[in-house]
């Protein structure tokens, strides 16, 4: 896991809080984590595909994400419904594209996932061999926690290069290589 | 969501457990879902991007993927612990690779996330305005779910982000 991945997210959340939710949000200390989180009661996961792989989960309890949600919707919410899961889904497809492109700016392209949500508290969420970088933002309706669990995905670059029917050209490739031994 | 894109998880799903496990799986009906996913202990999330986008979860419960992880490694596995985590992530990325490479062949290129793995009965997973189509299938440990909230992409895959199948996680 690569630290210079984590000041897109924290930039992009930082700016759609205070953007959408007029919301200022203090970071908090960071950690590296390897066991499998244990959720919260809202967590919203989208992966994150390309250059950089591997997903990004939004932690929340249900008050903050009720809090949050009414804010960007405008109205008053006092269960966690339909419409409220959209709102919170969308807010983490907002912040996630905001740092997709922030990270096409540092010369990484990725494509993002549509947001998928987790809900119930004590779920065990698990993102095997990526250890995650976890940040929790402290704002006045609650505190949002980042969970980062990506890496740089080396073998892209040259994918670049390859002709359309790369299948063909790895395996003429390889048998050139055999070849010369 | 669209019916195309089904057969090449049914397929590969039944093609990755036999082959990977010699389990033979019986196919229910199939049902469209617009709620929320209540789990079965273990569920496999995994994204797609291309011209097929949105997400495919696999959900089954501990007894199942105990008994699947345990014929894929060729040793038997008393508790659903991290190697039987990485094993089923495993399982879920390889059909996920494989209906990948099918849905290629019907001319919808995408691309596919790493594996995460959700663990805990009664939480609810949301894919939100994409409904799931959701293909059941039973087995002698219990019953297999494949459940899919896909839509058709723009198509535009980033050249760099064409990779088959991502990295098999460690196994410890």
């Amino acid at each position: 896991m690569n630290i210079k991945f984590l000041n897109p997210f924290l930039e992009a959340a930082a700016e759609v809080l205070e953007a959408e939710v007029d919301l200022t949000a203090t970071r908090g200390s960071l950690s590296l984590q390897k066991s499998a989180l244990s959720a919260t009661e809202i967590t919203v996961l989208i992966s994150i595909i390309g250059q950089v792989q591997g997903v990004v989960l939004y932690g929340m309890s249900a008050a903050t994400g009720m809090a949050i949600v009414s804010r960007i919707i405008g109205q008053e919410f006092s269960e966690f419904d339909g419409l409220a899961q959209s709102g919170i889904g969308e807010l983490g497809n907002v912040i996630s594209g905001r740092a997709a492109i922030k990270l096409s700016q540092a010369g990484y392209e990725t494509t993002i996932s549509p947001p998928t949500l987790i809900i119930g508290k004590g779920a065990q969420i698990s993102t095997l061999d990526f250890s995650r970088i976890v940040v929790p933002l402290d704002t006045r309706l609650g505190q949002m926690v980042i969970h980062l669990a990506v890496r740089e995905a080396v073998e892209y670059q040259t994918v670049n290069a390859l002709p359309l029917n790369s299948a063909e050209y790895i395996s003429a490739t390889v048998r050139g290589e055999m070849n010369q031994q | 969501m669209n019916v195309k894109f089904l057969n090449p998880f049914v397929e590969a799903a039944t093609e990755v457990i036999a082959i990977e496990t010699g389990l033979q799986l019986q196919r229910g009906d199939l049902q469209l879902d617009k709620t929320p996913y209540h789990t079965n202990d273990i569920t496999v999330i995994i994204a797609m991007v291309g011209s097929v986008v949105g997400n495919v979860l696999y959900g089954l419960p501990t007894p199942l993927a105990v008994a699947l992880a345990s014929r894929m490694l060729g040793e038997k596995l008393d508790s659903f612990d991290a190697l039987a985590q990485s094993g089923i992530a495993e399982l879920g990325n390889v059909i996920t690779g494989r209906a990948s490479v099918k849905l290629a062949e019907a001319g919808y290129e995408s691309t596919i996330s790493p594996p995460t793995m959700v663990a805990g009965k009664d939480i609810m997973i949301s894919t939100l305005d994409r409904p799931r189509l959701v293909v059941p299938f039973s087995s002698e440990y219990g019953p297999f779910t494949i459940h899919l909230a896909l839509r058709e992409g723009s198509g535009v895959v980033l050249p760099s982000a064409k990779i088959p199948v991502p990295h098999r996680p460690d196994i410890h």
